[in-house]
């Protein structure tokens, strides 16, 4: 019965938030008010449709991974800290933890076994970009981790650890956004630090 | 216009409307759109020494000539992207030529073939499967029973090894076979020192450098990296020690570019001038060592008089030369090479080899025991096609070589290997060769297959596969143990599962573990130094001497001799790359098509101008080509270069240019092909072509863009305005007093500038030393380049409208040659010279161009909207507009996966221009803050700098008063071009030294 309700007022809220996001970024940059815990019906979103950013072949759930489980980014992202590419994990990073681990439910139990297919069929997950910079822009990823620290991926990246889809909250593009925090910190402007 | 707009699909009035309509058009042509959906592919297994966004690099071995560079080759993603020299190889030392780039263009050249194929019996070629393929070699091997010719063009290794073991057993016959080979050497090595192996030449512990018509600059002589380094060595002006170089040649090649003194003999007759200056050596110094003097009787009759008589050069400058010669010790003497091989080319090098000895650089700079690899000749195919020719042959094999371009018509190659039951040819490309063959069999390329190579004594390289094959080719090395163990019989003795596991066997009786084994793979091979083998005089050498060589055709006056020259496109392995084509040739500067040398006093004699198309004719056939005019060029002699006209060889190559091999006579017996052996006579024809060339003025006009000075000059440390005041000439124009003042104020203002925003932080200051003493134009620069920074080729038609994107270009200026005056000739780098007070920059109306707080000129793309106001501005050049979608056409699938990632490909309507590889400058700042420390000299290596044989290009940060750039730039021979605008140039050249006949 309880879950019922629940379910009952998160449709609502599911409704509200694309009202939300209908309405532009600056709605969408603030996100859901209420996901400092993650509720139920949350964790057990089938269809990813409804949710913010690009759907994605395995509904991979940042905010279980990260928020709930506590999964440090650079374990999959493995590369950031030394590279200007922040890594793909390869598949058998997600099969270190998911040939015993099989879900909770069977929302999740759906999409491991997407993976554990994948895996065992040698097929690439082919996911869908969310953060993608023009051509001309070359932006190194380590060098900003070592400024900011291992953790500072929400700086530009949002706080992935509340999201179920990933979506940009940053609009990476706009070079404002990059300069705006060069200014701040009065690092390097120069042009030809990240256009060549 | 209209050719483009079809190109583009969206033709210029549609562009507009689309952009009228209204705000969202604009998205249509924004860079920034990032509407397209990308895919993230992750690795299944993640790959031990791949990091995304990290190159990897790979030791490997450099196959496009017989010189076996090393290699490293840096991989992005799993995609070989760019070569350069391996620091630690004792041939190049990191360098590499431009052939040695170009090998990623063969990689993923488009026109190589995807995989196995038969000859249908409608004569076309279908694909087959590999097992097929494999299946229908061994069935006709087996019913050849050892009726079996190969003819192969691989050096020297494991694979060679195979090849003849596994063609032995089966009883047939072997021939090592590439088109320049250097037979002349080794008969003359035969003849005057009882052994017919090709010495090393030392060029780098040489004080004097004689050549005989030996092309050694030129990029296709023995080894040209190790050459090219040897002679910057010595050449290059250092501490007031330089060698002299002067070369006897009827045509001013590279090499003659780069001597201070150029005589034209008659062509063929060098000899006589060797002779006779050994004998001046010998008559007034003696013979060093003693057994020279046996020559005596074989030299005596060589007066510098009758040489004068054979050769036209007079007997005072053979005089003078010999007695330098002598007294510059030790000295060297240099003979061979195509454009010296005339019908009395081996007495040439014998009489060069009686020189050296008299002169006592045998042992000294003329080593034996290193035996250079040059394969077994032009003889040797003769010898193999004629049993092909008389039906001994039920199968041909051809690999790595392609006799039916690099044979005269005359030889009749086509005609003779059709005579042969089954054809296979293991070609990448569907080359003319094997577009006779029944099988084609693709190997892998090299940078794809495991191998190795042993150049020389000493010196064994290994290759390993640097990535995933382009296409569905597979190792000549296992398609023979494949078809061994498929045929068995004779062939059962190769039980090796794989190639791979054969070379690695082999190489483990060596090397012993495999500890030993990885460190050699890491280090590209294992190096050690060649036995010396010293050498004495044969009894033979008593047969040295000269007589004129006979020459095919029309002996008539009128006729001229015709000279087939190699330069960029080699013996035409290197037609089908455009890097290679878009190269300007070091000499013509002409691009993408064939040309014809004529002397400017006979051009006038015949009234021909350039671009006028001429009909050569010799008594085996006819080419016709455009004239271009070349002062450095003897007058009887007509020069052609080789390499181009293929009739099969990809698109780029095929129709492209002629073949002056047309108008050549195929053999007399000697073992060799004469090239220069020829008479042709001129008609002509009263057609034009436009010259696509990249020279621009071909005299300085006195404005000093590539100064040079005397050695005495040099010596006494003369800066090149006290240089220039010297010989009596104003150096640069003399900046008005309102000038001076304007000057003074920027000089000041500058100095304000530098106090605030980003400019006022300690940043570094980079800058280019580049000597001229040492930079011989041989062009490794201009395609490092190309391969670094993603520029695209632009092709004839749009060279021909000036709009080359040679970011960085060599220029070529002539001095003299006019009133009595020697022709020198000037070579001079030039990029955009990072100008502190850039005309460029003020211009741009949208800050495109801009200057940066580390001393570059900055181009940003992304912002230029190219009114192209900065090149109009720019007083050197050097900044290039992209007209076309040139990325469209410049990288057809899959030259595209040589694209450098870390380079921005360059849309239409944007200006580009050298960036100091700026990219290399970011890359070693983010390695060295990752590390915690500040940058070191030598952290960043341009690409041009990298590529050098000569090491003429130096970089680094100018505000390090230690850094060798900052060194340099102390030299008093630096200058900067065009100076007296007051642009303050980042780069500062050394003036050239010339080592002219001292008062």
């Amino acid at each position: 019965m309880r879950k019922l309700a629940l379910l009952g007022a998160g449709s609502l809220l599911v409704a509200l938030a694309a009202i939300a996001a209908g309405q532009g970024t600056s709605a969408a940059q603030q996100g859901p008010a209420n996901t400092d815990t993650l509720p139920a019906w949350k964790l057990s979103v089938r269809d990813s449709a409804a949710l913010k950013g690009p759907r994605q072949p395995v509904f991979f759930r940042h905010d279980i991974h990260v928020g709930v489980n506590k999964t440090p980014c650079q374990y999959c992202h493995y590369s950031v800290a030394e590279s200007s590419e922040p890594g793909i994990p390869s598949m058998t990073t997600c099969m270190g933890c998911h040939l015993i681990v099989g879900g909770s439910d069977s929302s999740h139990q759906v999409e491991i076994k997407k993976v554990r297919e994948a895996y065992n069929n040698s097929q690439p997950i082919e996911w869908v970009r969310v953060h993608t910079l023009a051509r001309h822009v070359h932006f190194p990823h380590m060098r900003h981790i070592k400024v900011l620290g291992a953790n500072a991926c929400q700086t530009c990246h949002g706080d992935v650890g509340r999201m179920p889809q990933v979506y940009q909250v940053n609009n990476i593009n706009n070079m404002g956004f990059c300069i705006t925090c060069h200014n701040q910190r009065q690092v390097n402007r120069d042009c030809t630090v990240c256009h060549f | 216009m209209s050719n483009e707009s079809a190109r583009e699909g969206l033709d210029r009035r549609r562009f507009l409307k689309v952009v009228g309509i209204g705000g969202a058009g604009a998205a249509v042509v924004s860079g920034c759109s990032t509407a397209q959906v990308e895919k993230l592919v992750p690795y299944m297994v993640q790959s031990e020494d791949q990091v995304p966004g990290v190159p990897t690099w790979y030791a490997s071995t450099c196959t496009e000539c017989a010189a076996g560079c090393g290699l490293h080759v840096k991989t992005r993603e799993g995609r070989a992207i760019k070569l350069e020299g391996n620091p630690a190889h004792p041939v190049n030392a990191g360098a590499l030529c431009a052939h040695g780039q170009s090998a990623l263009q063969g990689l993923y050249n488009p026109g190589r073939l995807q995989g196995p194929m038969a000859r249908q019996a409608d004569g076309s070629f279908t694909a087959v499967t590999w097992d097929e393929a494999i299946a229908t070699l061994a069935a006709k091997l087996q019913a050849a029973g050892g009726k079996l010719a190969v003819i192969s063009g691989a050096g020297r290794g494991t694979f060679t090894d195979l090849f003849q073991g596994w063609t032995a057993a089966q009883g047939g016959k072997f021939a090592r076979y590439s088109a320049f080979s250097f037979e002349p050497l080794r008969a003359a090595n035969q003849m005057t020192f009882g052994t017919p192996e090709v010495p090393h030449y030392d060029l780098a512990r040489a004080r004097y450098i004689l050549s005989f018509g030996a092309d050694f600059l030129d990029g296709s002589w023995l080894s040209p990296v190790e050459t090219q380094r040897g002679f910057a060595e010595s050449h290059g002006y250092r501490d007031g020690a330089m060698a002299k170089h002067v070369m006897f040649a009827p045509r001013m090649s590279l090499t003659g570019m780069n001597a201070d003194e150029w005589h034209p003999p008659r062509p063929g007759s060098e000899a006589a001038i060797a002779l006779a200056m050994a004998n001046v050596l010998l008559t007034e110094r003696g013979g060093n060592p003693a057994d020279a003097n046996a020559l005596r009787g074989v030299l005596g009759p060589w007066t510098p008089e009758r040489a004068q008589e054979e050769s036209g050069v007079g007997a005072e400058i053979i005089r003078r030369v010999a007695r330098e010669f002598a007294s510059a010790s030790p000295g060297l003497a240099l003979a061979g090479g195509a454009s010296g091989q005339h019908r009395s080319a081996v007495q040439t090098a014998a009489a060069v080899n009686l020189l050296n000895y008299v002169a006592g650089s045998v042992g000294q700079t003329v080593r034996f025991g290193a035996d250079l690899d040059t394969g077994d000749g032009y003889g040797a195919l003769l010898a193999l096609l004629e049993t092909v020719d008389r039906g001994e042959a039920q199968v041909a094999i051809v690999h790595e070589a392609n006799p039916a371009y690099t044979l005269p018509r005359t030889a009749g190659f086509a005609a003779k290997f059709a005579k042969a039951g089954f054809k296979v040819s293991t070609s990448l490309v569907l080359d003319e060769t094997a577009a006779l063959c029944d099988l084609l069999l693709p190997n892998h390329h090299a940078l794809e297959r495991w191998d190795d190579s042993r150049p020389r004594r000493g010196v064994q390289g290994l290759m390993q596969p640097v990535m995933e094959p382009v296409f569905k080719t597979m190792a000549t090395g296992d398609v023979l143990l494949k078809v061994a163990q498929k045929a068995g019989g004779a062939l059962a003795q190769f039980t090796a599962p794989s190639y791979e596991a054969h070379l690695k066997a082999q190489w483990l009786k060596q090397l012993g573990t495999d500890a030993a084994w990885r460190q050699a793979l890491a280090n590209g091979g294992v190096y050690g130094d060649a036995p010396a083998a010293p050498v004495r005089l044969a009894a033979s050498a008593a047969g040295a001497g000269f007589t004129a060589p006979a020459f095919d055709g029309d002996a008539s006056p009128e006729a001229f001799y015709l000279l087939p020259t190699a330069s960029v496109y080699g013996d035409g392995r290197f037609a089908n790359r455009p890097w290679l084509l878009e190269l300007s040739d070091p000499v013509t500067r002409i691009t993408w098509h064939s040309w014809a040398e004529l002397n400017p006093e006979t051009a006038k004699r015949l009234d021909v101008r350039e671009g006028e198309i001429v009909q050569l004719t010799s008594p085996h056939g006819t080419v016709e080509a455009p004239v271009y005019i070349f002062p450095g060029l003897h007058p009887e002699v007509v020069a052609v270069p080789l390499g181009l006209g293929h009739t099969s060889y990809g698109d780029w190559a095929t129709g492209r240019g002629v073949n002056p091999l047309d108008l050549l006579g195929a053999s007399d017996g000697q073992g060799f092909l004469p090239y220069l052996a020829t008479r042709v006579t001129l008609t002509k024809t009263g057609r034009y072509k436009q010259v696509a060339k990249t020279e621009g003025t071909t005299r300085q006009l006195g404005r000093g863009i590539a100064d040079a000075m005397t050695f005495a000059q040099a010596k006494q440390g003369m800066t090149p305005a006290l240089a220039a005041a010297a010989e009596g000439h104003a150096h640069h124009e003399v900046n008005t007093e309102r000038e001076v003042e304007a000057i003074e104020g920027f000089d000041a203002a500058q100095r304000e500038a530098r106090r605030h925003g980003e400019y006022a932080n300690d940043h570094p200051m980079w800058g280019m030393v580049i000597d001229l003493a040492r930079c011989t134009g041989c062009s490794s620069c201009i395609t490092a380049c190309y391969a670094e920074n993603n520029i695209p080729f632009v092709g004839e038609a749009d060279i021909l409208r000036g709009r080359e994107m040679t970011w960085m270009r060599i220029e070529r200026y002539w001095e003299g040659g006019e009133d009595g005056e020697p022709l020198e000739a000037r070579v001079v780098p030039m990029l955009c010279q990072h100008c502190d007070n850039a005309p460029c920059e003020p211009v741009c109306p949208v800050y495109a161009a801009y200057h940066t707080h580390d001393g570059l000129n900055g181009q940003v793309y992304n912002r230029c909207v190219g009114t192209r106001y900065c090149a109009n501005n720019c007083p050197y050049k050097v900044r290039y507009y992209n007209w076309y979608a040139y990325t469209k056409t410049a990288f057809p699938e899959p030259l595209n996966l040589q694209l450098n990632p870390e380079v921005t490909v360059r849309a239409r309507g944007v200006m580009e221009k050298c960036t100091f590889c700026v990219q290399r400058i970011r890359a070693a700042q983010h390695t060295a803050r990752l590390e915690d420390r500040t940058l070191r000299d030598g952290d960043v290596v341009t690409a041009c700098a990298q590529a050098c044989p000569s090491g003429a290009i130096v970089f680094g940060n100018m505000k390090d008063p230690a850094s060798r750039v900052t060194q340099a730039q102390g030299n008093h021979r630096g200058y900067h071009i065009l100076e007296d605008l007051n642009v303050r140039p980042a780069v500062t050249y050394l003036a050239k030294v010339l080592h002219r006949v001292e008062a």
